[in-house]
């Protein structure tokens, strides 16, 4: 392992070169590319990149840097690519593509508020916005979490039981533009981490197929099914990727949940990204100070494993969710999946924080005062919006 | 922990130097992070970068609010504001000129260190004097006020790969840096509170903060002013792009000006110059040159000639002869304050112009008021004085200097065999004679061998005083004619008869008449000149015979070199061989023998000024050899066609048995909107003409029209896209490195 002084940005460029480089003795990897802030250094990165096998293309839409990304993929190539925010939303219709054509295609996405108004700063209404789309969303918290994700994310991805995109989420600027302390995996070990891709669908002269063309209801009603199970296998699949990624690289990766100090709470916290980091300081501090608080660290959004999630928060009878998100009409969209989680648990007392939209600041005074809400109440409401002002 | 502010303004490198901080920390083991507030920099608002140090993993990623230390990197930003809610113990490091004792009122309490980052940073070339780039060198400052090393510093700066001057300028930052407690209360503050910047501004709260784009340019342009091809190949060395601009605005006093510092012959030049000017012209690849010789007339005979001046008092300086080599030397020495006298063999001064270039072509009221104006410019003239090596040498003893502009005086002759000697004349000493005393040639032959402007200029002249028959004797075709290509189709125009590839062999005298037997001629391979060279043919069949009356011989000439002592030497236009006590020089076609009247005349001009200098112990200023404002720095699709306006003639009938004016001009006395109209043809080629092309074009409204130069460019806010200099149709903007043009 090499310490790095990296910013979110320059660590995820690292990863994903590193996961090209492995699949040099394959049929190398590819990268259709285009930028925009806050993901533009992770462009730079890759454009600057030099690789034994592979290739960055620059385009001229997001749209047909998901595009690039397929041909490649189809033909054996590991791709990935990057964006956020409406750059994200221009690129979906290949996004869902890529999902039904089953390419594991990785995307590292730069959480931005989707405008207008125009607005640079984090806000996770862009990646969520692909809620129904084919394809794995990881929400990582550090720059460490974001490489080994990114790395775990080909691994699930392009095992042959689940074949299917994933996007690899980092909050703008707080990760993508702050530099910081992290331990780069070493090229030698992501070889051993990453075994060739071996895609067994791809473009073959031996074999001519179409791909993509005119099908019955019933023949796509099936491959639905098909996606559905592969996204049942990911619980199963994501859990021996992490074992392997302990044994290669000797540090575990946090799995799609991660229940902190929730054995005896009365109450629960659950929170993603850098807000989780955020509430664990919080929640360490409430515990010292005696109280039953509890954390669970949201990662592994899509698919989205109620039974696990259940288990997580174990006994308690309050769950507070903070959700950097808002889906118009609805709620926070962490929230929606959660209470149908937890639609067999009468019991317990769950309430949506709408926060930070925007890239406001989610303070430690903000969690704060979620916990005090959260634990005074008599019921839940609709989900309510904490801005930093009113705190 | 250690908690880091650093006050900037957007793009000027303030999370940079919040890496670099973090950087050095890391380099040492620590763990750290480094980032700004994003969004607003481009507004080059007020905006923050945050560095945190700690020897544990850091998970916060909230924006500092009570930092231990604060770094104020823009001197404009310095306020008590700044340090809001920060801890006691910490170092407030600023970026001035001033001492720390100065912001007693500012910081009461606090420790302060200053440093002069802007100057340090100037001093060192990072950035400009408008925005000098200081980060890597407060990171000097910031390492010695926490207690590290420099080498942390230049361990940092070279992990990011900033050297040379940057680590000299961190190094120097180092050095000064002044660290000062104050005395006082600490000022209570409320505790910092950072919001995001918005995006937006409230117009009703007050404007935008102010964005200098310039900031963010690595090229800027700048106004240039190329050498147009015209004036390159002028040997007058006139500027023509200069003068005709006068002329579009009808200023033909300021255009006349124009002309008159180069050359003191625009009259002459306008009627009787072959107009290289007219060949370079880059309009010929668009349609038609400018008609830049008929303007120049018409500024000669428009424009008011400028008051006559006194002598000058300087050295004293003789000119034998008063060509146009002579005169013009002359006249730029006494506009240089030397004493000038002029020695002319001939009773009127004028040399050639006068005595070889007959009055059709030019009038000799235009020769004279040209003269008279050099005479007036404080030259002296002494006429009826001829020179020889003896009196050379007493004028060396006299002047301080002198200059042999003689010109061309020797004709080359050619063996017709013994014929009557007077049915042979060097045609240049009957076109001398035609001025001194009236000739008739009413009913002859006469025969005129050769193909310049001599040639032609007897030819014609020989019609006019009434000759029958006229024909021209050339050994190659027309196109190899070195006479002016509009004086030839004059000449036929008229009726004269032109006999190409015949070289003349015999004049014999016949019982009706005398006759010239020609033999005919092929051209062989190219000679040493590039004409292809004339080769006899041998044979009965290859012989002309036609009747001559009076064979002229047009052959060309040669200096008359007997004015200087023997074994004289020549280097370009300095005599080597010394005798007397004055610096001689040779000037014209005695020197150069380059034969045109604007090539006598940049000779002159020339000379004067190695005489000027040699005369101030010196070397005569080179002018700067310029670039070129040629076809590949003009966009000449961008100009509308339009045709060349065309002298007017006087009719063939009517100048066949007169002296009056051939060519009359542009237009006739009164009217001269078809000169201005002619001279708006230039493209201003290689100089700015006010067209505005770069300002509709400026995506950023950085030019102006309010400087000395026709256009300013506000370097504040210029982005340096260069959709100006792409633009300009004339190459007059050129862009360059920003420290190169604002340094300028």
């Amino acid at each position: 392992m090499s310490r790095a002084f990296l910013t979110g940005n320059h660590a995820a460029g690292y990863a994903l070169v590193a996961a090209g480089e492995a699949n040099r003795g394959a049929r190398g990897c590819c990268g259709g590319v285009y930028p925009i802030t806050p993901q533009t250094e992770i462009i730079e990165y890759l454009s600057a990149a030099r690789f034994s096998r592979g290739a960055i293309v620059p385009v001229e839409s997001e749209h047909s840097a998901m595009a690039v990304c397929m041909g490649a993929s189809l033909n054996g190539g590991r791709s990935f690519t990057a964006s956020s925010a409406n750059g994200l939303l221009y690129m979906v219709e290949n996004v869902f593509a890529a999902g039904y054509y089953r390419l594991p295609i990785v995307t590292v996405v730069s959480n931005r508020t989707i405008g207008p108004p125009w607005n640079l700063w984090v806000d996770q209404g862009d990646s969520l916005a692909l809620r129904d789309a084919p394809c794995l969303q990881f929400y990582c918290e550090s720059h460490q979490d974001l490489v080994d994700t990114i790395l775990v994310a080909f691994r699930v991805g392009e095992d042959a039981r689940i074949l299917l995109p994933a996007l690899v989420a980092q909050d703008g600027f707080l990760l993508s533009h702050t530099q910081m302390v992290l331990d780069l995996p070493e090229q030698e070990l992501v070889d051993r981490y990453l075994p060739p891709l071996d895609l067994a669908h791809r473009l073959n002269q031996a074999h001519p197929r179409t791909y993509g063309g005119m099908t019955w209801p019933r023949d796509t009603e099936k491959q639905r099914e098909e996606i559905q199970d592969a996204m049942d296998l990911v619980p199963t699949v994501l859990e021996e990727a992490l074992n392997e990624f302990a044994s290669v690289f000797g540090r575990r990766p946090d799995g799609a949940f991660s229940a902190e100090l929730t054995t005896d709470a009365d109450t629960v916290l659950v929170a993603n990204s850098t807000m989780v980091r955020t509430a664990r300081e919080v929640v360490k501090s409430r515990r010292a100070a005696g109280e039953r608080v509890g954390l669970v660290k949201a990662k592994l959004f899509r698919p989205f494993l109620r039974d696990q999630f259940e288990k997580a928060i174990g006994a308690a009878r309050r769950v507070a969710v903070l959700d950097r998100n808002h889906s118009p009409g609805s709620g926070g969209i962490f929230w929606t999946e959660i209470a149908t989680s937890l639609r067999t648990r009468s019991d317990v007392l769950l309430q949506d924080y709408v926060v930070g939209l925007g890239g406001i600041d989610v303070t430690p005074a903000v969690i704060e005062g979620i916990l005090d809400d959260v634990q005074r109440r008599d019921g839940s409401v609709a989900p309510l919006f904490i801005p930093e002002a009113a705190l | 922990m250690i908690e880091i502010v650093i006050h900037g303004r957007g793009g000027r490198g303030g999370v940079t130097l919040a890496k670099l901080v973090a950087g050095a920390y890391f380099l040492r083991g620590n763990y750290v992070q480094a980032f700004g507030v994003y969004g607003a920099e481009r507004a080059g608002a007020p905006v923050q970068a945050f560095v945190r140090v700690d020897v544990e993993e850091i998970t916060t990623h909230n924006p500092i609010a009570a930092p231990d230390h604060v770094v104020i990197i823009d001197p404009s930003l310095i306020a008590a504001e700044r340090i809001s809610g920060m801890r006691t113990s910490g170092v407030v490091v600023l970026n001035t000129e001033a001492e720390p004792e100065a912001f007693a009122d500012v910081f009461p309490g606090r420790m302060i260190a200053t440093v002069d980052a802007n100057g340090i940073a100037v001093a060192n070339r990072l950035g400009t004097q408008a925005l000098p780039i200081v980060n890597t060198t407060i990171l000097g400052a910031i390492v010695k006020i926490v207690g590290l090393q420099f080498s942390d510093a230049e361990a940092a700066l070279e992990n990011a790969n900033f050297l040379g001057p940057n680590l000299e300028a961190a190094r120097t930052a180092f050095e000064l840096v002044r660290v000062q407690q104050l005395d006082g209360p600490i000022l209570p503050s409320r505790p910092n509170v950072p919001v995001p910047a918005l995006g937006f501004f409230d117009h009703a709260a007050g404007s935008p903060p102010t964005t200098r784009t310039g900031a963010w340019a690595s090229h800027f342009p700048r106004g240039r002013e190329l050498t147009p091809v015209c004036s390159d190949r002028c040997p007058a060395g006139n500027d023509v792009r200069g003068f005709l601009q006068h002329v579009i605005r009808r200023d033909y006093t300021a255009a006349l000006a124009t002309i008159l510092k180069t050359s003191p012959f625009p009259g002459t030049c306008g009627r009787v110059c072959p107009a290289p000017c007219m060949s370079a012209c880059n309009r010929k690849l668009l349609d038609e040159a400018v008609n830049i010789r008929d303007v120049e007339r018409a500024v000669a005979d428009n424009g008011v000639w400028p008051m006559q001046s006194a002598p000058g008092c300087r050295e004293r300086v003789a000119v034998v002869g008063s060509g146009p080599a002579g005169l013009t030397a002359a006249y730029h020495l006494a506009r240089g304050g030397h004493r000038v006298v002029v020695f002319e063999a001939d009773a009127e001064a004028g040399g050639v112009l006068r005595r070889g270039i007959p009055a059709y072509r030019l009038p000799r009221h235009v020769l004279d008021r040209e003269v008279e104006h050099i005479l007036g410019s404080g030259v002296e003239i002494e006429t009826s004085h001829p020179v020889d090596s003896v009196e050379l040498e007493r004028l060396g003893t006299e002047f301080a200097a002198v200059l042999v502009a003689t010109g061309l005086n020797e004709p080359r002759g050619l063996d017709v065999g013994n014929s009557r000697k007077s049915a042979v004349v060097q045609a240049i000493e009957f076109l001398d004679s035609t001025c001194r005393h009236r000739i008739d040639l009413a009913g002859s032959t006469i025969v005129v061998v050769g193909g310049g402007n001599t040639a032609m200029d007897a030819a014609r002249t020989a019609l006019r005083l009434g000759a029958r028959n006229v024909r021209v004797v050339y050994r190659r075709t027309r196109a190899e004619m070195p006479a002016i290509a509009e004086e030839i189709d004059e000449a036929l125009e008229e009726g004269i008869v032109i006999d190409e590839l015949l070289a003349p062999v015999c004049l014999r005298p016949g019982d009706d008449g005398t006759t010239l037997e020609c033999r005919r001629v092929v051209l062989g391979e190219p000679d040493e000149t590039g004409r292809r060279r004339p080769m006899q043919v041998a044979g009965p069949q290859a012989v002309v015979s036609m009747r001559c009356d009076k064979l002229m011989l047009a052959l060309g000439q040669s200096p008359d070199m007997s004015i200087l002592p023997q074994r004289a030497e020549m280097e370009g236009c300095r005599v080597l061989t010394r005798f007397g006590e004055a610096l001689m020089f040779g000037g014209g076609d005695f020197a150069t023998q380059e034969g045109t009247v604007a090539a006598a005349i940049g000779s002159g001009r020339a000379v004067a000024a190695r005489i000027m200098a040699a005369l101030a112990n010196g070397t005569a200023e080179q002018e700067p050899d310029q670039q070129l404002a040629g076809p590949d720095v003009m966009s000449l699709g961008r100009f509308p066609l339009s045709a060349q306006h065309r002298c007017l003639l006087t009719p063939a009938a009517e100048r066949r048995r007169s002296f009056i004016e051939v060519r009359r001009g542009l237009a006739s006395k009164g009217s001269d909107a078809v000169v201005s109209e002619e001279a708006a043809r230039c493209l201003s080629c290689g100089a700015c003409n006010e067209c505005e092309t770069c300002v509709v074009f400026c995506p950023e409204g950085v030019l102006a029209a309010d400087g000395p130069e026709p256009y300013s460019f506000d370097y504040d806010y210029c982005k340096g896209c260069g959709l100006c200099a792409s633009q300009c149709p004339r190459g007059a903007i050129v862009m360059g490195p920003c420290s190169e043009v604002v340094s300028r």
